[in-house]
């Protein structure tokens, strides 16, 4: 417990230090539990995600860093890895593929990764999966888009 | 004569005896008791002749099979870990990781090895120098807590990534607790791939973590090596090294459990590993109560449980909270029946309607399902009877040895090595009770079209279960006066030769009987009889390989 919050209040000063660093991360602290994080990220140029803004909420275990810590898109997206209703990732590294090395911040950039690489043969939105594992690239794009623009894009006014 | 001497003559004569479980046999064999097994060199002379033939392949198992204690794995892994170590130039927790990561198969680590080096230290992690160089700073920042910390709390495995010893702790502590997976282990930063060793384990992880380790460590050895399994009998620690495919698969732990080293149910010769593993499932789904339930029961009309009618009229109410009222025959509404359709234990509308052959189909599967049924619990019923009569037996043995051979030892005045021929026999009945029982999952099996085969597997089968009865007997019930007697008798001499002529006849009539069977009485199908005759035919094996003294056993067909 103690190491784990140790070390999520140095990723935090980190975050406080660098805040421009990465201009596409942007990962927030709740106020009252340091356990408790959520990141806005950008969706990654040249892809369907493009121009929208993605919430994603960080659950940190205990044991981390350990452990990894749960994510989930808290933004509705279109994307074969993305649960479609919960948002939950299927992503190697959120589950066997944990390093202890890994940080908050690099989770963010692998998700970002993935959004620009989607693995449909791991499908937990199939619908999507299907799409691309057909072949129907358009199809998938055009959804994605759809869904970016509905749901992950800035209001207006 | 020596003791000796008469049990190679029981062993003996057997060999070169026609028609064994002729009724007869006991006269034949030994009525020429002093024709050999006199001298030494007749002796030493017939006991070559039997390490030849093929037929005691069993006897020596130990040429195909080596039943390794705990203590014998950590000596072979030992031993290819200094072999591999030694022949490569590395160092011992490097060969332990390469032999982790090939299974444990030296040959393939060499192959590899010297067919290109550089590759195979690439993929399993063992780096020929640091990746990152740490010199002339007091303090790094540990990589898994983020903290700066004095160097000597700091240590790396050959990439050189920092991290501190208690987050080296936590991340080991981590990777044992996941599983056997630990054994592979590599350095926590994320593209480095440099192998984390026993010997980083040793220095950083818990007592308790370490002794984790070395069990995967050993369990590794065993289930990676394709040629190494664990003995499957509860409790039993030990582990079977198979080396070259012999005749037989059925391999004996040490803890005296035999299994077949092929599928690891119990040793199942002469039936097949596929046969064996359709008949526990058979004895373990729940289809037979399926079929159970179809020949002796009906759904209710209404609410479609079965229902077995056991006794009375046609008139049937379902229990609550159905409560249906219907005609058994029919199972139409009762509401429409009465006096009218029949009365109570009639019913002229089902009739008429199976006149009209209405009901054939339903009533067919029915019949069908109960022949089916009844015939499977005949075979079940044989198999698991010569299944407790096994464990009975293993248990009279255990008696036999803990208790009643040292009493029989005092009573008449013979060491116990000069008894080992009761140690036999019940050895004998044990190992037949097996063969036995596996005979009714065989004959379960045997197709229904050959009549000419079932014909003559249920006589041989038969033959082996009265001589197997005669052993049984003589080795239970007649051994029970020598418990009981005063002193030294010459009956007891005379029950010695009979029991281990008995011993003797029933192995050779069980090992021609599980030879013919594996063989899928093809015998049978060249002859296209199974009279006498062809029994008899089964019995040149039994003088194989057994010298001159067997008379015309192979021209007798």
């Amino acid at each position: 417990m103690q190491a784990s919050r140790a070390r999520l209040f140095k990723e935090y000063k980190e975050v406080q230090r660098e805040k421009s660093a990465d201009p596409d991360i942007q990962l927030v602290c709740d106020d009252s539990n340091i356990f408790k994080w959520t990141a806005l990220i950008k969706g990654p140029s040249e892809t369907p995600y493009e121009g929208g803004v993605f919430q994603l909420a960080f659950s940190v275990p205990e044991q981390y860093p350990l452990q990894p810590p749960q994510v989930r898109f808290l933004t509705k997206i279109f994307h074969p890895n993305v649960h479609f209703k919960t948002g939950e990732i299927c992503l190697d590294i959120l589950k066997n593929a944990w390093s202890p090395a890994w940080t908050l911040q690099s989770v963010c950039r692998a998700i970002i990764a993935l959004m620009a690489h989607p693995e449909p043969d791991s499908p937990l939105n199939c619908d999507s999966g299907n799409l691309l594992r057909s072949g129907d690239v358009r199809g998938y794009q055009s959804m994605a888009r759809m869904y970016t623009r509905l749901a992950a894009s800035p209001k207006k006014g | 004569m020596d003791s000796e001497d008469d049990m190679m003559d029981a062993n003996d004569v057997e060999s070169g005896d026609d028609d064994y479980y002729s009724g007869e046999m006991e006269h034949d064999c030994y009525s020429d008791d002093g024709d050999y097994g006199e001298d030494d060199a007749d002796y030493d002379y017939i006991a070559d002749n039997l390490e030849e033939a093929d037929d005691i392949v069993s006897r020596l198992q130990q040429q195909y099979y080596t039943v390794l204690k705990e203590e014998d794995i950590f000596q072979l892994q030992e031993d290819d870990i200094l072999n591999v170590s030694a022949v490569l130039s590395i160092s011992r927790v490097a060969a332990t990781i390469l032999l982790c990561y090939y299974n444990w198969s030296v040959g393939k680590v060499s192959d590899e090895w010297f067919a290109n080096e550089e590759v195979v230290r690439k993929t399993v992690g063992l780096l020929n120098e640091r990746v990152v160089q740490i010199s002339n700073v007091r303090e790094v920042i540990c990589g898994i807590c983020f903290e700066s910390l004095p160097v000597d709390s700091i240590t790396s495995a050959a990439c050189g990534h920092p991290f501190c010893k208690e987050c080296w702790s936590g991340y080991i502590n981590t990777a044992i607790n996941d599983g056997p997976g630990c054994l592979l282990l590599r350095c926590p930063d994320p593209p480095c791939q440099a192998a984390v060793g026993q010997d980083m384990i040793n220095e950083l992880a818990s007592v308790e973590d370490k002794e984790k380790y070395d069990r995967y460590l050993l369990r590794s050895y065993v289930e990676n090596n394709k040629k190494t399994k664990w003995c499957p009998a509860p409790g039993c620690e030990n582990a079977v090294h198979f080396t070259a495919g012999g005749g037989s698969l059925d391999v004996s732990c040490l803890c005296s459990y035999s299994f077949c080293w092929n599928c690891t149910e119990e040793a199942h010769r002469p039936v097949d590993c596929g046969t064996v593993a359709k008949w526990i499932l058979k004895n373990s789904a729940e289809s037979e109560n399926m079929n159970w339930i179809l020949a002796n029961s009906k759904p209710c009309p209404k609410c479609k449980r079965p229902i077995e009618k056991n006794h009375g009229c046609m008139h049937m109410t379902c229990t609550p909270p159905c409560k249906f009222e219907f005609c058994w025959l029919c199972l139409g509404g009762w509401s429409d029946h009465g006096e009218r359709t029949g009365g109570f234990y009639a019913c002229n509308r089902y009739e008429a309607a199976k006149q009209e052959g209405a009901y054939d189909e339903a009533e067919r599967r029915r019949e069908m399902a109960k022949n089916s049924l009844e015939r499977y619990t005949h075979y079940y019923e044989r198999w698991a009877t010569n299944q407790s009569s096994r464990q009975k037996a293993l248990s009279d043995l255990h008696q036999m040895q803990t208790v009643n051979l040292e009493k029989l030892s005092n009573i008449h005045c013979t060491p116990e090595t000069q008894l080992k021929f009761i140690t036999d026999a019940w050895l004998q009945i044990i190992e037949c009770r097996r063969v036995l029982k596996w005979t009714y999952a065989y004959g379960y099996y045997l197709p229904e079209h050959e009549p000419a085969k079932r014909q003559f597997f249920e006589y041989v089968q038969g033959e082996a279960e009265s001589g197997l009865e005669r052993l049984h007997q003589c080795a239970e019930k007649e051994l029970q006066q020598f418990l009981i007697a005063e002193g030294p008798s010459k009956e007891f001499h005379e029950f010695r030769t009979k029991l281990a002529g008995l011993t003797s006849v029933t192995k050779n009539y069980f090992e021609n009987l599980v030879k013919a069977l594996e063989n899928g009485l093809a015998d049978v199908d060249s002859r296209g009889a199974c009279s006498q005759t062809t029994t008899s035919s089964k019995e040149p094996v039994a003088s194989k390989g057994k010298n001159s003294k067997c008379k015309g056993g192979t021209s007798k067909n």
